[in-house]
């Protein structure tokens, strides 16, 4: 069962990233796996020293599907005072890479730090790193199925979205078509009837009775007065008689 | 259930166990050791006692926490959010909740009020946070008192916690837009006698530790790290510092104000394990002389979340007086605020290095994405460096020295 | 138990001073794994003290352990491994679940957390909180306790 919530609708489908310039947190570079390490060696070559961070974004409906963030920051690799650091210049650079085929050229020959965040990568979207030491599940048990931070991967996991929650049925979050969990009037018909039945069984087909148990269909043995010889009868079992999930 | 820790086969060791002739053996370090700070399994390669590989394995305790972050509302998902790094949850709230302010525009109408508080319980959390550093890795060390003085230290600034925001871990305190509540009645005077007793105390502390001959004897030396190899393994925090690189996220990037107080950035540049116990200890203090200056400025009163009441709820009395506030407080719990598009990137700097969130809004009520840059995974990644050539004995000392949380690793 | 007019016997059952002796000595295995685990380390400091209780050692391995405390959220990756440890630890052996996620999944109810500890072991006490204070796991250590001296040897859920 996809997310519930929308891909990125209209002008941002293509590029939510370029979308807030005011805020200007870090400058911007939009590149290919082609390009990539064309791109991040410039960025070296200019003096980003740190590889801050690499991480992955899945548009979904976007093309390209994903994104491969890398967050780099041009900071000093002697000893240095917080005066000498300064305020370090960071760089984002968004790699698109398509659903289809999600190959990239790893980093970590250049940058040491890549190496684990590359295999979380690949782990928990699929994103192939060419070129990487160890390519191999990070995060997930080896032998585990499926990208699971993929938008159409299922927050549950896919042996469990078979009980959608929560269990009251609210429009936003149950999919088409499921049914709604809980007593539907189908079953609770089904338990009056096999109540009326039950107390036909015993002789005393007392509408006061049948409507007893229509109010409770737990089981009359739990509602209002019961009568003695249904009590002589079983030994008193609080559970509902019939159970109907 | 099949065994799913990595077998030394598929991290590519040879293991030989027919005919050991030489003193090579492949020893598996966890994921259930007293020692690892976590559930954390390093297979190590060890010629006698000399370690010539480590390998660390992490996801033992993967909790799909940004997946779970990506079907919560913008304000529910602090909740999953706070418990990554969790010896310092409101550190992540905070950095989540400045990228959510960025992103939605409101960072210049927090009140001065929530921006001190913010970082009154950012330092008492470094604090509280390097409470239990120092005291289970001077555990690991042997040196058990150290362990009581600090978690006492820590009680009290969990009380402190426990009166604002309920509860002592996890207190979700930060919101949008400022503070969940203001801080309660007595608040300040258990906070005078925090920072009363935080000199004292850590004056013993540092009597029993810092110049003790078995402590340095074990830490001095021990997983040296070069400025440029620290750059390269992109290692932020006390870890960098060591090394001799003053980046501090509150100097280099301020947040919340941090401009306005005085502290030092504390660095060594020996770069082994004992310029990083020192760093922390020292970190402490700079903490807590924030602290004190920030104690005066709540003396008065002020507001304390911003008026916006589409974003923070409005004062639960104003809820049976006015409709609006009726409306706002309706909409804010059934269905959050929207937040407009885009991405940042938000950095602070948590007790471990710099705790970024890169996070993607597409419009909608809910995260798109809320990446983290979690200090303690690339932090621990320089294991796999400066394990080599030391004794399977110091194993127990760098990671300590390396503090990492695998709430933060694994998320 | 009698004691004896003389005052030089001590009558009792072999049962209950066995069952004495392992209530006061409840040793727990050091299986932290997440946020509840810090309160587990804080319920040893000396504002709860778990030591007072007989608690007075947490073992590393698990055959000298006879209390697990799973303190914190079990990923499915270490499943497997919270189970192998249950089954190294020696009978009679008790388990406590602390916490909402070892109890249930807690807050997170997604692909990655087992949805309780109860599903792979056998569980004794239920601690709920997230995290539940070290008070809370005092209180399961002592009820631990009155189902030891009760004759439980664990694992009395499921064989219930």
């Amino acid at each position: 069962m996809p997310s519930p919530q929308a891909p990125p609708a209209g002008a941002t489908a293509l590029d939510p990233t370029a979308v807030r310039p005011d805020i200007a947190d870090a400058r911007v570079v939009r590149t290919t796996p082609g390009e990539l390490r064309a791109v991040l060696d410039g960025l070296r070559n200019e003096g980003m020293t740190m590889l801050v961070d690499v991480g992955g974004v899945d548009y979904l409906e976007r093309v390209p599907r994903y994104d491969v963030v890398y967050h780099l920051m041009k900071i000093t690799t002697a000893p240095a005072s917080p005066a000498q650091v300064g305020t370090p210049e960071r760089v984002r650079v968004l790699c698109g890479v398509p659903g289809d085929a999600p190959v990239v050229p790893s980093v970590a020959g250049v940058w040491p730090s890549a190496d684990w965040a590359e295999r979380e990568i690949f782990d928990l979207y699929g994103i192939t790193f060419t070129g990487h030491p160890d390519l191999r599940r990070i995060q997930m048990p080896d032998e585990w199925e499926g990208h699971p931070l993929r938008k159409d991967y299922p927050l549950r996991g896919p042996a469990r979205e078979r009980t959608p929650r929560p269990s009251f049925a609210l429009k936003s979050n149950v999919a088409a078509g499921t049914p709604a969990s809980g007593r539907t009037a189908a079953a609770l018909q089904k338990q009056i009837a096999q109540a009326r039945g039950r107390s036909e069984l015993h002789g005393a087909a007392d509408p006061a009775a049948a409507a007893q148990s229509a109010k409770h269909p737990g089981g009359s043995a739990t509602a209002g007065e019961a009568k003695p010889e249904q009590l002589a009868d079983r030994p008193v079992n609080l559970k509902s008689k019939d159970n109907t999930p | 259930m099949t065994m799913s820790s990595v077998a030394p086969e598929a991290a590519g060791y040879n293991v030989d166990v027919v005919e050991k002739t030489d003193n090579r053996m492949v020893l598996s370090m966890g994921p259930q050791h007293p020692s690892t700070h976590g559930v954390l399994q390093i297979v190590t390669e060890i010629e006698g006692e000399i370690v010539t590989k480590a390998s660390p394995e992490i996801g033992y305790l993967h909790t799909g926490i940004e997946k779970s972050a990506e079907n919560l509302f913008w304000s529910q998902a602090s909740t999953v959010i706070e418990r990554m790094d969790y010896l310092s949850p409101l550190t992540n709230a905070l950095c989540y909740y400045l990228a959510v302010e960025k992103l939605l525009a409101i960072e210049q109408q927090i009140p001065p009020r929530a921006q001190q508080v913010r970082v009154l319980v950012s330092e008492l959390s470094r604090i509280a946070s390097h409470c239990v550093w120092l005291g289970t890795g001077g555990i690991d060390l042997g040196a058990l008192t150290g362990f009581f003085y600090c978690f006492d230290l820590r009680e009290r600034i969990l009380d402190l916690f426990e009166m604002s925001g309920g509860a002592r871990m996890h207190p979700n305190y930060i919101r949008v837009g400022g503070l969940a509540q203001d801080l309660p009645d007595g608040f300040l005077g258990k906070l005078d006698a925090v920072i009363d007793m935080y000199e004292p105390r850590m004056r013993d502390v540092r009597r029993l530790l810092q110049k003790n001959p078995i402590l340095q004897d074990r830490m001095i030396d021990v997983g040296i790290i070069e400025p440029q190899d620290a750059v390269a393994w992109s290692l932020t925090g006390p870890v960098l510092r060591g090394t001799g690189i003053a980046y501090d996220v509150r100097k280099a990037f301020p947040y919340c104000g941090y401009e306005n107080y005085e502290f030092d950035v504390p660095t060594r540049t020996e770069g082994d394990a004992y310029a990083r116990f020192l760093v922390r200890l020292d970190e402490m203090d700079e903490a807590m002389r924030i602290v004190r200056q920030v104690r005066k400025e709540l003396d008065a009163p002020g507001p304390w979340q911003i008026p916006d009441t589409k974003f923070a709820p409005p004062p639960k009395e104003t809820i049976a007086l006015s409709m609006e506030a009726l409306i706002h407080h309706f909409k804010l719990v059934s269905e959050s605020f929207r937040v407009p598009p885009g991405d940042v990137y938000q950095a602070v700097e948590g007790p471990r290095g710099e705790l970024g969130y890169y996070v993607v809004s597409n419009g909608d009520n809910r995260p798109w994405r809320v990446r983290t840059r979690p200090p303690s995974m690339y932090n621990l990644q320089v294991l796999k460096k400066i394990a080599l050539g030391e004794l399977i004995a110091d194993m127990v000392v760098m990671i300590g020295s390396l503090d990492p949380v695998f709430g933060e690793v694994d998320r | 138990m009698a004691l004896n007019g003389g005052g030089d016997f001590l009558l009792t059952t072999v049962d209950s001073v066995a069952r004495w002796a392992q209530a006061s000595s409840v040793w727990p295995l050091t299986m932290g794994l997440a946020c509840c685990a810090i309160e587990m380390m804080t319920a040893t400091a000396p504002e709860y003290d778990i030591a007072r209780l007989g608690s007075e050692v947490f073992r590393a391995s698990p055959r000298q352990a006879d209390l697990m405390i799973v303190s914190g959220r079990v990923s499915k990756k270490m499943g497997p491994i919270v189970k192998r440890l249950y089954d190294q630890m020696p009978e009679p052996k008790w388990v406590i679940s602390m916490g909402a996620c070892a109890s249930s999944g807690g807050v997170f109810d997604n692909y990655a957390i087992v949805q309780g500890v109860d599903t792979i072991i056998p569980v004794d006490v239920y601690v709920p909180g997230c995290p539940p204070t070290p008070d809370g796991l005092l209180y399961a250590v002592n009820l631990i306790q009155q189902q030891i001296k009760a004759g439980g040897r664990g694992g009395v859920l499921a064989r219930a």
